[in-house]
């Protein structure tokens, strides 16, 4: 499994899918997020950090369904134009959307016009936060803690026939 | 054919545009003309200098090797004065004369003034250039008490700025309530506050009527007969259009300078975008400047695509702003103070320090205020940009978990309205 995600890093225009038929709200992925998020990556020593991780993944409802939501990494990405400390910019190599918190302000424009309400606000800190798809590890902290497989990381069409698959199956 | 395309402006439509010329086309000569000191320094960071939270080196809002990276004649220093149409030429200060194919003006912005006597005096100041924040920041070892006129968006982050160089600051603010192009009355209450609890006096209701001082400034002649005693005075009025270079060509020129919906202005072969051009607005459905970053981004990025000749139109731009004093945060977007209420629905809630607004029309939202929890923001205006019916989640607007899988249903039902492809992929299994 590891090995399969550490290659997914390498390519293009992956993203984490979230499959609403499985999801059922648990929030593992908030809490692995934060965690590896986190200044020393555990979970116990983590909650004694000076201040609290802040995770980048969301379970939220819609009707009875669940979905857990991320950082869509947009192709063409409004927060990145918003951006006027130059501190959002777009990987050319693998399309991911990268926040530089060195240069981040906390001005919150991006939040302003992120679709999708991915970007939250890291107060203590005050910068914005999202989903980096997890910088310091092979592979990716929510998907490998989703219990019920509904989280997917890759490309979209990797998704789609992964659905497609399981709706014949 | 290789081609020779002239931008005036460095700022954050100028440098788009030239961003986006060169992505698509790697041969033909793009340059940029800009009249700043310094390259590539973003605007809206100078008040964070100011406050000295960050130093001049993070001002740079693109890579320092930008111009040369991407293959981009820059002069610095220079300002355009002149443009003859006919013969495709530019002509700078110093004479030197470039020509081009397509032009695009992105010359930006200047502080309003105010007409008072004692403006000329040392110690007066407006932030919107490098050199405005270096010469202030110069003088504020001898200063202890600042006067900021204006008390809009960009007096106050002036205010919020050099409060943080524990200056004892009063913001003098001639509309019964500070930000009053932004938010409604209930929301400045609730951020004046806060700026109060913080040190920084506000005075509403009043306006300077003269500035005194021998050489330097030493106060404030108020109009309500009352003295102000201050060695700074900062003035944050806002802005209005460069169009100088244009209108002395012959473009149409109105409060900015007229394009259509190409970002083409009167003559084809000259573009306009940013702070000086007078767009479309989505929620007020006229033409306006909507003299803000983001759109200025876009913006620049839509009239290089137009220069290429690609024939791409603007959909139009949001007013939106964005502020956080002393960790109190507020967006806001669209009309947010109509003037005739009654043709308008307005959903709001004040709880404590929390108050959200949501103007109507018709059922789809065309404006918002948000304070303290401004979480939503981005959701929201998408739901106002694609002109959303939202009438079936009207209830849920001023919920705290109101979120993206709220609209979820909505992005399913209005899918050609939901233009952008990532939509889709939120809805795949939904």
């Amino acid at each position: 499994m590891a090995k399969d995600l550490l290659q997914k890093k390498k390519t293009k225009d992956i993203k984490i899918y979230c499959d609403i038929t499985k999801c059922v709200g648990c929030k593992s992925c908030e809490l692995a997020c934060a965690v590896e998020h986190s200044q020393t990556k555990n979970i116990f020593t983590a909650l004694r950090e000076k201040t609290l991780p802040k995770k980048r993944v969301r379970a939220e409802n819609v009707s009875s369904k669940i979905i857990s939501l991320h950082c869509q990494h947009c192709e063409d990405a409004p927060c990145i134009k918003a951006c006027m400390s130059g501190a959002l910019s777009k990987d050319e190599k693998t399309g991911a959307t990268l926040h530089d918190k060195d240069k981040c302000v906390g001005c919150w424009m991006c939040v302003m016009v992120c679709p999708f309400g991915a970007i939250v606000r890291d107060v203590e800190n005050h910068i914005a936060v999202k989903c980096d798809l997890c910088p310091d590890r092979e592979d990716f902290a929510c998907v490998v803690a989703c219990p019920t497989g509904a989280l997917f990381v890759g490309t979209k069409e990797e998704f789609e026939k992964k659905i497609k698959q399981k709706k014949k199956g | 054919m290789s081609m020779d395309y002239v931008i005036v402006g460095g700022s954050a439509a100028g440098v788009t545009c030239a961003q986006t010329l060169r992505k698509h086309d790697k041969k033909s000569n793009i340059t940029v003309i800009s009249d700043e000191v310094f390259p590539l320094y973003s605007r809206c960071l100078l008040t964070y200098l100011l406050a000295g939270s960050i130093e001049e080196d993070k001002l740079y809002f693109k890579d320092k090797n930008f111009y040369k990276d991407n293959n981009i004649k820059l002069y610095l220093c220079k300002r355009a004065v002149s443009i003859d149409r006919k013969q495709k030429k530019v002509s700078l200060k110093d004479k030197t004369k470039v020509s081009y194919d397509k032009l695009m003006l992105a010359t930006g912005a200047s502080p309003k003034l105010v007409d008072v006597p004692g403006i000329d005096k040392k110690g007066v100041f407006t932030v919107r250039k490098i050199d405005d924040a270096r010469s202030i920041m110069k003088m504020l070892d001898r200063v202890k008490k600042i006067a900021v006129l204006g008390g809009g968006l960009i007096g106050l982050r002036d205010a919020y700025a050099l409060s943080q160089r524990q200056k004892e600051v009063t913001v003098v603010v001639k509309s019964p309530q500070v930000l009053s192009q932004m938010v409604d009355m209930q929301a400045a209450r609730i951020i004046a506050s806060v700026l109060e609890k913080n040190g920084i006096k506000i005075m509403t209701g009043v306006a300077a009527g003269e500035i005194t001082g021998k050489e330097f400034v030493e106060g404030i002649l108020l109009d309500n007969g009352g003295k102000l005693q201050c060695q700074m005075v900062i003035i944050g009025k806002g802005v209005k259009a460069n169009t100088e270079l244009a209108s002395s060509c012959g473009l149409k020129v109105e409060e900015g300078i007229v394009v259509d919906e190409f970002l083409r202005t009167s003559d084809e072969n000259i573009f306009a975008a940013g702070d000086c051009a007078q767009t479309y607005d989505i929620a007020r459905e006229a033409n306006r400047i909507n003299a803000l970053w983001p759109c200025a981004v876009e913006q620049g990025e839509i009239a290089a695509l137009n220069m290429l000749g690609k024939k791409i139109a603007y959909d139009g731009s949001l007013s939106m702003n964005s502020v956080d004093f002393f960790g109190l945060a507020c967006i806001s977007m669209g009309i947010t103070r109509p003037k005739k209420e009654e043709d308008y629905e307005i959903i709001s809630q004040a709880k404590g320090d929390v108050y959200k607004k949501f103007i109507l029309k018709e059922n789809r939202i065309v404006g918002m205020v948000l304070v303290g929890d401004i979480k939503a923001a981005g959701i929201i205006s998408a739901l106002i940009r694609n002109k959303i019916d939202v009438s079936s989640i009207k209830h849920l607007l001023l919920e705290d978990t109101f979120n993206y899988a709220k609209i979820m249903p909505l992005v399913r039902k209005f899918q050609e309205r939901f233009k952008q492809e990532e939509y889709k992929d939120t809805v795949i299994t939904y």
